[in-house]
């Protein structure tokens, strides 16, 4: 898939565990590794708004175009 | 509503299983009747439900054979397409009910439909042969069932189960959907 999900990346620079940001974005951790594997197929602006809220963090951070 | 919805599902639930077991005894006796006959001629008489095939059996046994094959065919189709229905009925799930599973199922039971009117359309047509070779067939083409009927099921389920297709890849997206 061209879009890659760098969460992890921002997950190891703020210093949070998968838990953690489970319980703060308020998503359960399977869905989570959906999107840290990338296997999602789609990701809620809801969603994306409450991880870059707790990762403080823009959504180009966490998403990237690689062709 | 939902205890309404229930009572129906487990309604047709029921209905599909009492005629699946009527149907699966009917395709029992049919082939019990024939292996019978071939024994004894006296069992032309009465095939089922007061069929005499007594006359095409003396004159045109080959004949015989082949008009109690195709009875005995649908029948069995007949019977495997409803313990199709009843199988979807113990494997669906109302929570998760798109699952590939019961789209296969529901695919099944079209190209089931469908393989019973194509072979009752060639029975048909071989026993207007027959008639029309001066044989007696007695009531032969109440055991055909209405082919119309069956086209309409096989056309309308198989556009459910194009659809249903379509609600598994929309479930899917959903749940791949963060």
């Amino acid at each position: 898939m061209p879009i890659v999900v760098n969460v992890d990346v921002m997950m190891a620079k703020r210093k949070m565990s998968l838990n953690e940001l489970s319980e703060k974005v308020d998503i359960t951790i399977s869905n989570l590794s959906v999107l840290k594997t990338g296997k999602a197929k789609a990701i809620r602006f809801s969603t994306l708004e409450a991880i870059c809220r707790v990762l403080n963090c823009q959504p180009g951070d966490i998403l990237e175009y690689v062709d | 509503m939902t205890k309404k919805k229930d009572f129906v599902l487990d309604l047709l639930n029921v209905a599909s299983w009492i005629i699946f077991i009527g149907l699966s005894i009917e395709a029992g006796a049919i082939i019990f009747n024939y292996f019978y006959c071939l024994f004894n001629p006296v069992g032309a008489g009465n095939i089922y439900k007061g069929l005499d095939l007594s006359q095409l059996y003396q004159d045109h046994f080959g004949h015989f054979n082949a008009v109690m094959s195709f009875v005995i065919v649908i029948a069995i189709m007949k019977a495997y397409l409803f313990y199709l229905v009843v199988k979807i009925f113990m494997k669906l799930n109302l929570v998760q009910p798109f699952s590939t599973e019961i789209a296969k199922l529901i695919e099944k039971i079209s190209m089931e439909a469908f393989a019973i009117v194509i072979v009752s359309f060639v029975a048909v047509q071989y026993t207007k042969r027959l008639v029309n070779g001066g044989m007696d067939v007695d009531r032969i083409g109440e055991f055909w069932g209405d082919i119309a009927s069956f086209l309409m099921m096989a056309a309308i389920v198989y556009i459910i189960s194009r659809i249903f297709n379509k609600g598994i890849e929309l479930q899917n997206e959903t749940d791949l959907t963060i």
